[in-house]
């Protein structure tokens, strides 16, 4: 029995005058690693802010466990328990990387937690265990990320979104991080994957959804895009 | 001569703490939430008139009255922020400038209905202490005491509690915050609180062995300015830096020039300051 945590529907958003997002709907099913690919600029970023209430939507609805959060703002939400790893990292750069681990777990539902996900963060990217009274900003872009994705855990999130993982990381790195992604899905974690890396995404994920200027383009299990021919010309270069 | 430079350093210095002290509300306040308060001024007149009333009306200690100010100035400072703050928070710097100006206005104004602007002072004092050449105010002293144990205060509060780390995240970055659950209006309220009592409590400091009227905080404001370019604005303790350095010019100035040039000279190292190293000696923070 499939139940639905998130729900975006037909959701219009930009910024200023400018539409970014023309009504888009989309749903994470418990437990699955649900994707959103497409190139850069088609508004991934913008619906994802959405989202998380740093953006007010201009139509439409979010529904997170069948409960309307439209005009929720983002710290409730956070309190609700949806997790952004926002694009470029956005961390506490002067604060050390215990500390950023501290203030993932800041909200409500988290704090209880603590100890549990601490541990947890620190059996996934035992870097960071070493690393713990480093200041964030001193760490490399790798080790940066890393850190994002264990603060994002430690919110104990219902659902964890990710903004670009794998955006400006060596491969090695990136295939790391995937593999991380597919194990906190086994775990039983509701997962969306926002990525320009059509092919990695694709790959480990349950469901995807293809965004092409501000519209859902496509979508279906990820092994059925994957395989369609408009996809693999598009953004696989095959 | 060597006697007299060294006891207009010492007591400079210790004057320096409290000008750091207030300075550092200032540095905090910008530092968190981009904003310029404009009414720090009147907020150390405040703290003035809060020693002087509990002093002669109640018979108070004055380092027993500071530990009424500082609820009451984290309270005022509360307010001011949820009135005249909160709602431009994000607007242009125009705005918040002219805001807390206005509360500036305010508060001088009514001080002004209610004290005059003539001269105060609080009677009060705690000898000399005397130290081989050195002739030291105890109250400047224990002023100097006072300040120091606060900037821990307020180093344990930011460095070692949650709210205090929280503060530190929205002035880190403000967006990432709310992501983790913190909430932002709360936590700029709370920091503008805290800047409010800093400003308050120099301000309460500076009447145990300074006359002063209810326009007073004005000379004391731009001093604070001087000092957060000097130390760098948003850092606290570039502050308490920035106060020292403050502190010492004004003890060793008047031994080659008259007192009134003190303020030529603190403000051309001001222009200087920000022409050369205009994030300050120990570098802003962001």
């Amino acid at each position: 029995m499939m139940s639905t945590v998130l729900e975006v529907q037909d959701v219009a958003s930009g910024y200023g005058e400018v539409q970014i997002l023309w009504g888009v709907s989309l749903r994470l099913e418990e437990g699955k690693l649900t994707t959103l690919v497409g190139s850069n600029g088609v508004g991934k970023t913008t619906l994802l802010r959405t989202v998380t209430g740093l953006l007010r939507p201009w139509k439409g609805k979010v529904l997170f466990q069948g409960k309307d959060i439209t005009r929720l703002p983002p710290h409730e939400r956070a309190n609700a328990g949806i997790a952004l790893v926002p694009e470029g990292r956005q961390l506490f750069t002067d604060m050390t990387v215990a500390e950023n681990l501290e203030m993932g777990a800041f909200s409500r539902r988290a704090i209880a937690h603590r100890r549990k996900n601490l541990e947890r963060v620190f059996d996934l990217f035992p870097r960071l265990k070493e690393r713990q009274q480093q200041k964030a900003g001193t760490l490399s872009g790798g080790e940066q990320q890393m850190l994002a994705v264990a603060r994002g855990l430690m919110a104990e999130p219902e659902v964890l979104m990710i903004d670009e993982l794998s955006l400006g990381l060596s491969p090695v790195l990136s295939l790391s991080l995937f593999e991380t992604m597919r194990q906190l899905r086994a775990e039983g974690l509701t997962i969306l994957l926002v990525e320009q890396n059509v092919h990695m995404a694709l790959a480990i994920s349950d469901y995807a959804y293809v965004l092409s200027e501000g519209r859902i383009w496509m979508e279906g299990p990820a092994r059925e895009v994957a395989a369609r021919e408009e996809i693999r010309q598009a953004y696989l270069g095959m | 001569m060597l006697a007299q430079i060294l006891a207009s350093l010492v007591d400079g210095i210790l004057l320096g703490f409290v000008y750091g002290l207030a300075a550092m509300g200032l540095s905090l306040i910008w530092g968190v939430m981009r904003v310029i308060n404009l009414s720090h001024g009147a907020i150390m007149a405040l703290g003035m008139f809060g020693i002087y009333l509990t002093f002669t009306h109640l018979g108070l200690n004055p380092y027993l009255a500071l530990l009424l100010l500082a609820p009451a100035s984290l309270l005022f400072g509360f307010l001011v922020y949820g009135v005249a703050v909160h709602r431009i928070i994000n607007a242009p710097y125009l705005s918040s400038l002219l805001a807390t100006f206005a509360v500036n206005m305010m508060v001088i104004g009514i001080g002004t209905a209610v004290f005059t602007t003539s001269l105060y002072n609080v009677d009060f004092s705690l000898g000399t202490v005397r130290a081989g050449v050195l002739a030291l105010p105890g109250t400047r002293l224990a002023a100097a005491a006072a300040a120091v144990l606060i900037t821990a205060g307020l180093y344990l509060f930011l460095y070692r509690t949650r709210p205090g780390k929280a503060i530190r995240a929205v002035a880190n970055n403000r967006a990432a915050a709310a992501l983790m659950g913190i909430p932002p209006a709360q936590t700029l309220a709370l920091s503008f609180g805290i800047g409010t009592l800093l400003a308050a409590l120099a301000g309460g400091l500076i009447t145990t062995f300074f006359p002063f009227t209810i326009l007073s905080g004005s000379g004391y404001q731009s001093k604070s300015f001087v000092i957060c370019v000097l130390g760098g604005l948003g850092n606290p303790l570039g502050a308490l830096l920035g106060g020292l350095i403050l502190g010492a010019m004004e003890g060793l100035i008047p031994i080659v020039l008259p007192v009134s040039w003190v303020p030529v000279v603190e403000f051309t190292l001001f222009v200087l300051i920000l022409l050369i190293r205009p994030s300050g000696l120990l570098g802003a923070r962001t």
